[in-house]
């Protein structure tokens, strides 16, 4: 059994972290917490970081000694330098709660790139985590901000995703609020609903990861994986209908309506990982090799997996890229909007000096 | 007149006729009390009594044929003579010679030459005697007395008589089944006016009978000095018996109550006490326990055996028991001596048991209770 630690970073990770947690519940609802216990696919440990605690309290389906509080007023307000330091300050206590959850084959970071805290947790972290804990692949999952949300979340959504680049984990998986909008129309449920599907595919992934399968995938296959590109990619998901072939749901499963990050998989993948679960009378081996043979002259190499079980046919892909237009379009951004900002600020700065040069020279008389 | 010597004249029926009278018209006759002699077929001469009183007397009663009426005279010895003239005109004249216990002699005279014609009964004592005459009175004290008790008999004899009374034999009366004490059957001589006093003392049997019982008469037998015999008696007298206190053993049982209202499983003591209110002594008591289902004995002896109680003591045991079920318990305890029993009822309540009162409760707390405190142990592990 694969011994897997996931961490969730600042609000937004710590609420995606949540979703894993009550997804691990099952079925059971708002309630399930209270009369059964978590069946995660492998041995899962979890923790919650944040600065803020009350974000830590918001969470609902996470143990509380899984919620580690790491002092600082009430998170450090999207500033990332100040977030570095404060992870400094505060690294042996994150480490040895780690450390507590004993030996890891596979960790997974899951933050926000726009925050303050988990954004400039994340690296660092990679860093930490990679030193302590050699055999273990690190895997962001860094969640994109909705582009209106302001310059300071894009310009650390940008200063962030290349941290996390320049600490060479096993991979990014990227997450995009912003192209996952359409599914809710508030902010709240949109929330919910991206936290829960990234819950659920990653739980899925693991499952994987950790079973007996008709054809193997394993960890060694999803560091490749990860290897490939430039070192991010994202995950797409399928379940087929009735009447869909396997090779549909496979297809299926690389389509930008089942992605979490806007890519062209065909032109722009590196490589991938297929993860077909089902029952045994939809998955037919000779069409899934077939399928995945043809998909791999476009996409390049492709690793799969087929897992026995009951149901209709999942399939989930997680693949690195070659190019991502869609960051670059965000890097441009972002450079405009903190190109705009210092403009600003130093617009700012004179009419502040000249301001100050009428009293120049003068001094209050009372 | 001490030493007594009765001379009795035979009384004769029928003499010689006509008897020839010594003398001319003097002649001497003898008459016993109530007898009489017919003088030449005319006057009639009986003797009605004879009295010691005022001098030695006798009644004499004069009639004849023509004067059936005649007269009665008392004649003592010494006065003139008494006259009497027949209906027919023959005129006697009559002087008291002697007197005796039961006759008296006359000297009879007239002018006729006198014969006695006829002549009835006669037991005339010739000679002056002693005559001794016992009088017995009986008393019984008390009267009334209870089987086994004694009583005090006391016989006064009194001679009322002249002379003194010998060879006394007492017959005295008897009650079946009581016995006498110190009884003489014989008893010393009384002179003439001498009272005596015998006491004894009379045992009344255990087995008499009870009830108002007869002593009949004390009979005296006795002698005068003359050997002539004589019987008095007293009255017959009454003795209540009165039935004797039965002596038998009685024996009461009684059972103390301690609780009335006790809880299941719990120990219930019963306190028996048996008790002997007779008056005699009860030999083999035994105790007999009915326990009603749903009450077992858990600790002592319930049906003990005494070998004997004696009357007004006690036994006093105590025996725990148990109520398995609820509801009222009837305990029945019976004491048995000498075929007869007594019998005691202990009666209780045993309610549920504390913890089974609520049993269910507690069993349909228990779950909801782990649940809560699940829940609770589960709220605090995901709240922060
Ligand atoms: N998908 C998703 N995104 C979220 C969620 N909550 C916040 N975000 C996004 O995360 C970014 C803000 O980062 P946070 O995680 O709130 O910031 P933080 O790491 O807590 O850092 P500070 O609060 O600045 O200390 C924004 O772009 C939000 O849109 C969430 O529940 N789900
Ligand atoms: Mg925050």
């Amino acid at each position: 059994m694969l011994n897997i630690l996931v961490l969730g970073l600042g609000q937004c990770g710590n609420r995606i972290l949540d979703a894993m947690n009550r997804e691990a519940f099952g079925r059971g609802g708002a309630f399930a917490k209270y009369y059964t216990r978590q069946k995660f696919p492998a041995s899962v440990k979890t923790i919650a970081i944040n600065t803020a605690i009350n974000d830590l309290k918001g969470l609902v389906d996470t143990r509380a000694k899984d919620r580690l509080h790491v002092p600082h007023l009430h998170g450090v307000g999207a500033n990332r330098t100040l977030g570095k330091r404060v992870f400094e300050d505060n690294k042996e206590i994150i480490m040895s709660e780690i450390d507590k959850r004993g030996t890891f084959d596979l960790i997974f970071i899951i933050t926000s790139a726009a925050g303050g805290s988990g954004s400039s947790f994340a690296p660092l972290l990679v860093r930490e985590l990679k030193e302590t804990y050699t055999n273990a692949p690190v895997i962001c999952i860094a969640v994109l901000p909705f582009r209106e949300e302001g310059s300071i979340f894009l310009q650390n959504a940008a200063f962030c995703l290349k941290d996390l680049v320049e600490e060479k984990p096993a991979g990014v998986l990227l997450v995009d609020n912003q192209y996952l909008k359409k599914y809710a129309g508030d902010i709240k449920s949109a929330y919910d609903k991206i936290n829960t599907t990234t819950a659920r595919r990653l739980l899925f992934l693991i499952e994987a990861l950790n079973s007996e399968m008709l054809m193997v995938t394993d960890l060694g296959d999803l560091k490749t994986v990860m290897n490939g590109g430039i070192g991010i990619g994202t995950m797409g998901f399928y379940e087929a209908s009735k009447d869909s072939t396997i090779k549909s749901a496979i297809l299926g499963s690389l389509k930008p309506s089942g992605l979490l990050f806007p890519t062209n998989v065909y032109k722009e993948g590196a490589r991938a990982m297929l993860i077909i679960k089902g029952d045994k009378k939809y998955l037919d081996l000779d069409l899934i090799t077939k399928t995945i043979e043809e998909l791999s002259t476009e996409v390049g190499q492709v690793f799969k997996g087929v897992l026995i079980q009951k149901g209709r046919p999942r399939v989930l892909s997680l693949f690195t890229l070659n190019s991502v237009p869609e960051l670059e379009k965000l890097y441009a951004t972002a450079a405009e909007a903190i190109r705009f900002e210092k403009e600003r600020q130093n617009q700012s700065k004179s009419q502040l000096d000249s301001a100050f040069s009428h009293i120049e020279d003068l001094e209050p008389i009372y | 007149m001490n030493s007594c010597r009765i001379l009795i004249v035979a009384a004769l029926l029928m003499l010689l006729f006509p008897m020839t009278v010594a003398g001319v018209g003097t002649t001497n006759v003898t008459i016993g009390v109530n007898g009489y002699i017919v003088l030449n077929n005319d006057i009639y001469i009986e003797l009605l009594d004879v009295g010691s009183d005022m001098g030695w007397s006798a009644q004499v009663h004069f009639y004849s044929y023509q004067d059936s009426v005649g007269t009665k005279k008392t004649l003592y010895i010494g006065d003139i003579p008494t006259s009497y003239t027949s209906g027919s005109g023959m005129t006697t004249k009559v002087t008291l010679d002697s007197v005796f216990s039961n006759g008296a002699s006359f000297v009879i005279e007239s002018s006729k030459k006198l014969y006695v014609t006829d002549r009835h009964a006669g037991e005339v004592e010739t000679e002056s005697v002693t005559v001794p005459k016992l009088t017995i009175t009986r008393t019984i004290d008390p009267n009334a007395a209870e089987i086994g008790q004694t009583v005090k008999v006391t016989l006064t004899i009194k001679n009322t008589g002249n002379g003194t009374a010998t060879d006394i034999m007492l017959d005295e009366g008897t009650i079946a089944k009581t016995y006498k004490d110190g009884c003489p059957s014989t008893i010393d001589d009384i002179a003439a006016g001498a009272t005596k006093r015998i006491e004894y003392d009379l045992k009344i049997g255990d087995d008499a009978q009870s009830g108002t019982r007869e002593m009949p008469a004390s009979v005296l037998n006795y002698k005068g000095e003359s050997s002539d015999s004589y019987s008095t008696q007293s009255r017959s007298s009454v003795l209540t018996i009165i039935a004797e206190t039965v002596l038998l053993p009685e024996m009461t049982i009684s059972i103390d109550p301690i609780d009335y209202v006790v809880t299941c499983g719990d120990n219930v003591p019963m306190v028996v006490t048996i008790t002997n209110v007779g008056n005699a002594t009860s030999e083999k008591v035994y105790v007999k326990g009915d326990l009603p289902l749903g009450v077992r004995l858990k600790g002592g002896e319930l049906e003990p055996v005494y070998e004997s109680v004696k009357p007004d003591k006690s036994e006093e045991y105590e025996v725990t028991l148990v109520a398995n079920e609820e509801g009222k318990h009837v305990v029945e305890m019976k004491v048995m001596w000498a075929d007869e029993e007594a019998t005691a009822v202990f009666e209780f309540w045993a309610e549920k048991s504390g913890l089974e009162k609520y049993y269910i409760y507690i069993i349909a707390a228990i779950p909801i209770l782990l649940i809560l405190l699940w829940i609770i142990k589960r709220r605090r592990e995901y709240s922060y």
